[in-house]
């Protein structure tokens, strides 16, 4: 294998750290642009109220959290928004308190126009770990293009920061060669 | 701290970093994805279980592109028998969940998996390690009757009888160097992906020592070959994970970023260790996991009385990526040592190679 120039390292350094930059900064974009945030509280799996979960964590059951039910077309702080499977959620909104919650009663009730949330977290675990589990995207269906633009994210990241590696190791001259799986005694 | 909108929570992005760069070391070094490690890392930094899953699944396939270039470089990869493990393996996976699924609906209880899991672990640790003890053993008499000993030696005899089997299509894996039936190949990537499916457990764990000690591949193409189907899988995963929305694409940016150097070192210290080495720590990895996995099954078999044994699984579990780390970074220290003539352990030579 020829020996790598170290013109063709710094080259290939600077376009794949280029695109590693474009990469980096297309995620940081669409995710403080609330664009992957949008798309992934996208519509109601199921029938419920549409909630913003982290403004319920003081509920007990002793002394509940109380919501405003209405039609908001943005959830600020107490509020929820009657929602059918299939709407689109509305902004803010980061879970749902289904139907189903509702009728057991015991995590939270609907008393007229108030909904009451007495246990918004559950001890749950997940391959034998424990964690708290929230209203936090309960009921809640992605765009389904959000999984190909993660995907083409990670992946593009993926291939531009090895290729950027290899530039920066080929740049600074360190010999690299391919194993010679195959020579002395094996 | 940096407020991660999608899971909801503060996490420091240094453990974040941290966690990827560890995790890149020993995926690089080894060949395995390192899910085992990473979800439960996750969680003790406090994102939900579901996103833990899902953002360890997508990091897997942006460090496994970043190790699998590195490899490629380093003629680590053979394309031919990855691709063609790769369709095995994700037929198997699926196969190995729907089994699951069914045998949960039969009533099997989550203790027989997680017994069954530690039973397959051990074992493979066990042959792993005898195996490469004897494989060892072997360098050292070779070198002792002044013969010149290549990157790699095994002493199993398994790998001839599947070479062995006739049956249309034989494929020629150059870079592996074998001649071996298409169908050997599909049926250990179903094998794999099915136990992988079944048990939970990580499917490099089970495809490199199969690639080495089923198919025959050395175990550096082994590693390489296995991150090149981690890129698939863990894509395929990664995809399945968004869509159903597990993922903050902003932690696994940061874990992406911790992972590239990481990665680097993991693959770049392959060049300067044997086939028994890298088999040796693989060994370890599986062991240690199979420690935390056995702490779980007690806990969970003594109805979750003692908390504790949740807790040390926990520890064992990072502890383990920390100690591996130490073990890679150990052997490559004592490598460049070896090269430059200077002390080193007596066991260090037989692992190392002198120069290449």
């Amino acid at each position: 294998m020829a020996e790598p120039s170290r013109t063709k390292g710094v080259i290939k350094f600077a376009v794949w750290g280029i695109l590693s930059v474009i990469m980096v900064w297309y995620t940081w974009h669409s995710y403080s642009s609330g664009q992957m945030v949008t798309w992934y509280y996208w519509e109601a799996s199921e029938d419920g109220y549409a909630v913003e979960a982290n403004g319920l964590r003081a509920g007990t059951k002793e002394k509940p959290v109380a919501l405003e039910v209405g039609t908001f077309p943005a959830i600020a702080g107490l509020q929820a928004v009657k929602v059918k499977k299939g709407d689109r959620l509305p902004q803010g909104c980061n879970g749902i308190i289904t139907e189903k919650v509702i009728k057991e009663g015991k995590r939270a009730a609907l008393e007229g126009n108030t909904l009451k949330v007495m246990v918004p977290t559950q001890v749950r675990e997940a391959k034998g770990f424990k964690y708290k589990d929230t209203f936090k995207h309960k009921g809640v269906k992605t765009n389904p293009w959000s999984g190909v633009q993660n995907l083409f994210m990670v992946i593009g990241m993926g291939f531009c920061l090895g290729y950027m590696a290899e530039g920066f190791t080929d740049m600074l001259g360190l010999k690299l060669h391919k194993i010679k799986h195959y020579e002395g005694a094996h | 701290m940096f407020d991660f909108a999608i899971a909801g929570i503060h996490a420091p992005l240094f453990l974040l970093m941290l966690t990827g760069f560890t995790v890149g070391i020993v995926g690089g070094f080894i060949g395995v994805g390192g899910g085992y490690m990473v979800t439960p890392a996750l969680i003790v930094f406090g994102f939900p279980g579901y996103m833990a899953s899902g953002i360890d699944m997508t990091h897997i396939a942006g460090k496994a592109v970043i190790s699998t270039v590195r490899h490629r470089q380093l003629g680590n990869i053979d394309w031919t028998l990855g691709l063609a493990m790769v369709g095995g393996t994700m037929m198997g996976v699926e196969l190995g969940v729907r089994l699951l699924n069914l045998t949960k609906g039969m009533g099997l209880s989550g203790v027989f998996l997680l017994a069954a899991s530690v039973l397959i672990m051990v074992g493979l640790f066990l042959y792993t390690q005898i195996e490469t003890h004897k494989a060892q053993k072997k360098i050292n008499e070779l070198e002792a009757q002044g013969k010149q000993v290549g990157r790699e030696l095994s002493v199993s005899r398994i790998p001839h009888f599947f070479q062995g089997i006739k049956l249309y299509p034989i494929v020629r894996c150059r870079q592996a160097r074998l001649v071996i039936s298409m169908w050997v190949i599909v049926i250990v990537g179903i094998g794999t992906g099915v136990l992988a499916g079944f048990f939970g457990v990580g499917g490099g764990f089970i495809r490199v020592p199969a690639l080495v000690y089923v198919v025959g591949a050395t175990t550096h193409i082994a590693v390489g070959t296995d991150l090149l189907e981690i890129v698939v899988s863990g894509g395929y995963g990664a995809l399945r994970q968004s869509m159903m929305g597990n993922v903050d694409m902003i932690a696994v940016l940061f874990m992406i970023v911790g992972a590239m150097f990481g990665a680097q070192f993991g693959s770049i210290a392959t060049s300067y260790v044997r086939g028994p080495a890298i088999r040796y720590i693989l060994s370890y990895s599986l062991i240690l996991a199979t420690v935390g996995a056995f702490l779980r099954l007690i806990y969970t078999l003594s109805g979750g009385q003692y908390e504790v044994l949740n807790f040390l699984a926990v520890v064992f579990t990072l502890g383990e990526m920390i100690f591996l780390c130490f073990f890679i970074v150990s052997l490559v220290i004592f490598a460049v040592r070896h090269r430059a003539g200077k002390w080193v352990p007596p066991w260090i030579p037989s692992l190392v190679v002198s120069a290449d």
